[in-house]
């Protein structure tokens, strides 16, 4: 499985106790440089430098095509203002996944929206951390007994990275595993 | 040459515009106001920002910071991300 990291869900993610899980659910995941030129705090950067050394976490081979793909989508999200603004490096990793067919790791809701609405778009997956403890369960990663045990994992995080999941979002990934726990 | 624009249908936006509420609500009533109100203008500026916008890009250029840098100063003011 390959994923794509933008530079919030790495900042993030760094904070959180279990990080060195992630390396457990992707084989490759990718990063744009312009992503990596965001990431400066310590924790950040010893956890991406890690990363990189075991060939897990690599720079994406950013194309011309790439480029054209990126003027045409901010053209697209920029030209309406009922779209929420996006930055340039996070438009870089929309674009990365859909190219390599990868998750994307983002909690930047402009970009989440984008997925929601554009035709282009609507068959990339985009994982915020929540959906990454879930199938992190799927895949083993963490083992639970029933769904209080999932929401330890997540209270875990949302102490780690000062997060708070919307209740509805949590509530439709309890029903998910509710049904694999009765698998 | 023009193109066909992408436009998020009414119901759509309708949806966003509820979720912006909820997070905008979650963001204040979390929020450490004691310790926003003691901040510099710029960095006071930038958290009430986030905490009506929850955009850490936009934030973290009003207070002259990097992501990380305002994102420390997000922890303690207590305001969280919300998705």
């Amino acid at each position: 499985m390959l994923g794509v990291l933008d530079a919030c869900f790495i900042i993030d993610w760094s904070r959180y106790r279990r990080r060195k899980l992630l390396s457990k659910l992707f084989d490759i995941m990718y990063i744009h440089e312009e992503v990596l030129a965001q990431i400066r705090s310590t924790i950040a950067i010893e956890y991406v430098t890690e990363l990189m050394m075991r060939g897990i976490l690599r720079l994406y081979a950013w194309s011309d095509a790439d480029e054209t793909e990126f003027i045409r989508l901010r053209d697209d999200v920029s030209s309406d203002p009922r779209i929420p603004a996006v930055e340039r490096p996070d438009i870089l990793c929309l674009i990365i996944a859909k190219a390599l067919n990868a998750i994307l790791l983002s909690e930047n809701v402009g970009i989440h929206r984008i997925v929601e609405y554009n035709p282009r778009y609507r068959n990339v997956s985009i994982w915020t951390a929540l959906e990454v403890l879930e199938n992190m369960v799927y895949k083993g990663l963490i083992t639970i007994r029933d769904e209080e045990e999932f929401l330890d994992y997540i209270r875990e995080y949302e102490e780690d990275t000062a997060h708070k999941f919307r209740r509805r979002r949590i509530e439709e990934c309890i029903e998910r595993l509710r049904e694999w726990l009765r698998k | 040459m023009s193109r066909e624009r992408n436009i998020p249908p009414r119901e759509l936006l309708e949806k966003w515009k509820k979720e912006d509420e909820e997070a905008r609500r979650i963001r204040r009533e979390s929020a450490d106001w004691n310790f926003i109100n003691k901040q510099a203008p710029h960095i006071r500026a930038a958290l009430i920002y986030f905490i009506e916008q929850g955009d850490r890009y936009v934030a973290a250029r009003i207070a002259g910071l990097t992501i990380e840098e305002f994102d420390e100063i997000r922890r303690k003011a207590k305001i969280p991300v919300v998705i």
